[in-house]
C-alpha cells in the first residue's frame, strides 16, 4: 500500500528545504559513475542514477574515526568519547543498499551497542530509491532476495512513471514516524488514489520480470550449500588468483571489520583512538602473536569472506550478509566472482 | 538511586573507553613475563569469572586483550601476566608501580564454575597458559570444598621460563591439589620431571570420565595432543574446556578479528567445550 504520490521535482523542493537543518548526501555523476557525496545544492544530485560505485557506508560508518580522545600526562588519565551526530540525510538510496545498513544497525545494535555507529545512524534520514529494474549487469540483488527493501528507510520512493527526461512520478511508502511527518507536515503530493495503487501492483508485477536471475537455487539453501562445501578445492582454485589486496571488502556495503589504532598529538600528551576499516581478505587479519595465523592462505580466507557473507552474519543476525550488488565482483582486479563461487557451489553436491 | 540523577548518563559514552587502574604492584616472573596486581581507580572489584580477560590500554600506544590470572574470589586487586611480545606489551613491561593503565572488561565468557562444583578437576597448562589457568585454580583453591579432586598439570619450555615459581612451590606443598609440573628442556640445576606435557599424564590416578571435568589451555601445538590424552581417558568431549586465542581489537564482538567460523571467541570465549570447538574448523587448526 502506497502512503502518498510526489513527483519528484516536488521531492527535491522538499529536500533542498531539509537541507537546511540536514547535510545532503546522495547520488553526483563523476565521469561515468555515480558517488554518494555531500551536496550544497540539491540540483547536484541525479536521483535517476543507475547505480553508485561504493555504498552510503562511509557516512555511517567512516573509514576512519576517533573513538575517543586522550590526555597521558604522567599519572593522569582522561578519555572522552567522540560521537557524531550531525544530520544527515540520505537522499537516493537502493534497496540493495538499505538491506545492507539494516545488517549494520543489527549489529552495531546487538549485545555491546557501538555508540559511534548508532549516534551517526540516528542522525541520518534515508530516503530510498526504489529500483525497477536491475541497475547494471553483474548484479545479482533479485537472487539475495535484497532487490526490495521492507524497512530500513524513512521514506521509500517507487518510480511509477517516469518519462525519461527527468519527470517522474513516485508512489511513496513510509517507513518511520519521521518520513510520515516529514511528508505529511509539508502537505507534498496528494494522497494516493485507486488508480495509483494499481499503477503500483502493476510496477511490482513488471519488476518481478526485470530481474534476471543468476543463481539456480533459493538463497535459503545456501546456508546449508556451505556447509557442504567446507572442504571444496574450489577455495583454492580460486584464491590462486587472489592478490589479498582486500579491495572486495573495500567494496563491500555490508563489510564492517575495524582495526584499533592511537595516534598521538604533536605534544606527546593528548592523542586519540581511533578506528579504520579493515578486511578479512589481507593476510595479517588473522595473525597473533608468534607469527602463528589462524588464516594463512588465501583460500582460507576467500572461504571466510564467502561464508561470512552467505551464512555466518545471516545465521546470527538474519539478514543477508550478501546483498547482490556485485561490488567486489567489480572491484576485483582478477576477476574473483562472487557470482561465480556461488554457482559453482551449486555443482559441488 | 533513578536514572536522572546519575551523571553518567548525560555524558556521551563509549564501549571503547576503558577505565582507569592503579598499578599497586609489578613483578618479573621471567626475561619475558611481567606479572602486575591492579585495582581500578573507582575501587570497585573487577568481578571477573576465572578465564574472562580484559582489554589493557595504554594511551597512545594502543590496546591488548589480556587474561585476569587472579580469582574473584580476591577481589581487593586483580592481577594480570603480560609477555611481551610487541608494541602495547613491551611499553607495559616499562611502566612502574603507581603508573595508571586503562581496563575494559572483564569481557567475554569464562569458565562455568557452577558446572564444575562437585566435579574433580583435571587442569593441563602450556607456558603461557598457566595465567588464565590460574584464575581457576585459585577459586579452586578457595572454594576447594565445592569441588571433588583436583590435578593440575603444568609444562614449561625451560625451568627459567616456568611462570608463578612462588605459587609452583606452594601447589607441590598444598594437599588440596595433585600438581605436577615438568619441562622440556631441563637444566643441570633441574630436579623435577621432563618432557613435553603429556607425559605428566602417567602420574595421574584412575580418572572418573563421568565425573570429571578437564581443562586445557596452552599454544595450539599442546592442545592436540592434550585433548587426545583426555579423549582416550574416556572423558566426553562436553566435559572438556579450553581457552582460545585469537587477534582482537574490539573485544566485544564488532571487529571481526576473532572470528573462527560463526563464532566470535571475545564473545562467545575464550573459553569453549571441546565439543563445541571441535564442529569449528580453523579453530586449532
Ligand atoms: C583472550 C586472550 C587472552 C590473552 N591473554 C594473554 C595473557 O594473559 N598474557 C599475555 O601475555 N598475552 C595474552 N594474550 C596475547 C596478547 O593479547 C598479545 O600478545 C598482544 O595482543 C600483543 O600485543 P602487542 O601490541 O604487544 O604486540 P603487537 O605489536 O600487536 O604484535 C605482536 C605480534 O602479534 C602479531 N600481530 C598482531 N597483530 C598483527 C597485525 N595486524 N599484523 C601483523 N602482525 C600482527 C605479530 O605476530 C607480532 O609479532 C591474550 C590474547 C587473547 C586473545
Ligand atoms: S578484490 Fe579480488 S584480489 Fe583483492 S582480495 Fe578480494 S578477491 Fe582477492
Ligand atoms: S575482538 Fe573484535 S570481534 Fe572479537
Amino acid at each position: 500500500m502506497l502512503d502518498r504520490i510526489v513527483e519528484k521535482n516536488e521531492l527535491l523542493e522538499l529536500v533542498d528545504e531539509l537541507s537546511r537543518e540536514r547535510t545532503i548526501i546522495g547520488p553526483v555523476p563523476r565521469e561515468e559513475h555515480y558517488f554518494y557525496e555531500a551536496v550544497k545544492n540539491v540540483r547536484e544530485l541525479d536521483l535517476g542514477f543507475n547505480y553508485c560505485v561504493y555504498s552510503p557506508k562511509a557516512f555511517l560508518f567512516p573509514p576512519t574515526e576517533t573513538l575517543f580522545r586522550f590526555e597521558a600526562q604522567d599519572g593522569s588519565f582522561g578519555a572522552t568519547p567522540v560521537l557524531e551526530d550531525r544530520p544527515q540525510a540520505f537522499v537516493g538510496v537502493h534497496p540493495c543498499d538499505i538491506n545492507a545498513i539494516r545488517l549494520l544497525d543489527r549489529a552495531f545494535s546487538r549485545d555491546h551497542a557501538d555508540e559511534h555507529y548508532l549516534s551517526r545512524r540516528g542522525a541520518t534520514f534515508i530516503i530510498g530509491i526504489d529500483c525497477p529494474k536491475a541497475c547494471i549487469e553483474g548484479v545479482f540483488c533479485v537472487d539475495m532476495k535484497s532487490n526490495n527493501a521492507e524497512e530500513g528507510f524513512d521514506i521509500m520512493c517507487y518510480p511509477l512513471e517516469d518519462d525519461g527526461k527527468g519527470q517522474v512520478v513516485y508512489g511513496v511508502m513510509f517507513g518511520t514516524k519521521a518520513g510520515r511527518e516529514w511528508i505529511l507536515y509539508h502537505q507534498a503530493g496528494r494522497a494516493p488514489s485507486v488508480k495509483d495503487e494499481r499503477d503500483f501492483k502493476q510496477y511490482q508485477r513488471q519488476k518481478e520480470q526485470a530481474f534476471p536471475r543468476s543463481i539456480p537455487y533459493d538463497v535459503d539453501t545456501l546456508p546449508d550449500l556451505l556447509e557442504r562445501s567446507y572442504d571444496s578445492l574450489l577455495w583454492e582454485a580460486t584464491a590462486r588468483r587472489c592478490y589479498s589486496c582486500g579491495s572486495c571488502n573495500l567494496s563491500c556495503p555490508t563489510c564492517y571489520c575495524f582495526d584499533v589504532y592511537d595516534e598521538l598529538d604533536m605534544t606527546l600528551t593528548s592523542g586519540e583512538r581511533k578506528r579504520e576499516w579493515d578486511g578479512c581478505q589481507l593476510p595479517g587479519f588473522a595473525l597473533v602473536a608468534g607469527d602463528h595465523n589462524f588464516r594463512g592462505k588465501a583460500a582460507s580466507r576467500l572461504r571466510h569472506r564467502i561464508y561470512r557473507k552467505g551464512k555466518w552474519v545471516r545465521e546470527r543476525e538474519g539478514i543477508s550478509g550478501c546483498v547482490g550488488c556485485a561490488r567486489c565482483d567489480r572491484a576485483c582486479t582478477a576477476k574473483i566472482s562472487s557470482i561465480e563461487i556461488y554457482n559453482q557451489l551449486a555443482e559441488e553436491v | 538511586m533513578t536514572t536522572l540523577e546519575n551523571p553518567q548518563l548525560n555524558q556521551p559514552s563509549s564501549i571503547y573507553v576503558p577505565e582507569p587502574a592503579e598499578i599497586i604492584k609489578m613483578a618479573k616472573l621471567t626475561e619475558m613475563e611481567m606479572h602486575y596486581e591492579l585495582r581500578l581507580a573507582d575501587g570497585r572489584p573487577l568481578g571477573q569469572d576465572p578465564g574472562q580477560f580484559v582489554q589493557v590500554s595504554l594511551l597512545g600506544v594502543g590496546e591488548c586483550p589480556i587474561s585476569l590470572c587472579s580469582s574473584p574470589t580476591r577481589p581487593e586487586t586483580f592481577e594480570l601476566c603480560i609477555r611481551r611480545v610487541g608494541k602495547v606489551t613491551e611499553c607495559l613491561h616499562r611502566l612502574s608501580e603507581g603508573d595508571t593503565i586503562g581496563i575494559r572488561g572483564p569481557l567475554g565468557h569464562g569458565f562455568d564454575v557452577n558446572e564444575m562444583h562437585g566435579k574433580d578437576i583435571l587442569i593441563v597448562a602450556g607456558g603461557l597458559g598457566i595465567a588464565p589457568a590460574r584464575s581457576l585454580i585459585q577459586y579452586i583453591l578457595d572454594e576447594r570444598e565445592r569441588f571433588g579432586r583436583f590435578f593440575l598439570l603444568y609444562g614449561g619450555r625451560t625451568p627459567q621460563e616456568l611462570l608463578f615459581k612462588d605459587d609452583v612451590v606452594r601447589w607441590r606443598e598444598n594437599p588440596d591439589v595433585d600438581f605436577h609440573v615438568t619441562v622440556d628442556q631441563p637444566d643441570s640445576g633441574w630436579r623435577g620431571k621432563s618432557g613435553v606435557v603429556t607425559t605428566l599424564f602417567r602420574e595421574l590416578p584412575k580418572l572418573d570420565p563421568n565425573e570429571t571435568l578437564a581443562v586445557i589451555i596452552g599454544p595450539p601445538i599442546m592442545f592436540k595432543f592434550v585433548v587426545l590424552e583426555i579423549l582416550s581417558r574416556r572423558i566426553p568431549q562436553t566435559s572438556i574446556y579450553c581457552s582460545l586465542e585469537r587477534q582482537m581489537k574490539c573485544g566485544v564482538g564488532k571487529c571481526g578479528h576473532c572470528q573462527v567460523n560463526n563464532i566470535y571467541v571475545c564473545q562467545e570465549g575464550p573459553v569453549f567445550k571441546y565439543a563445541q570447538l571441535k564442529a569449528l574448523r580453523e579453530s586449532v587448526e
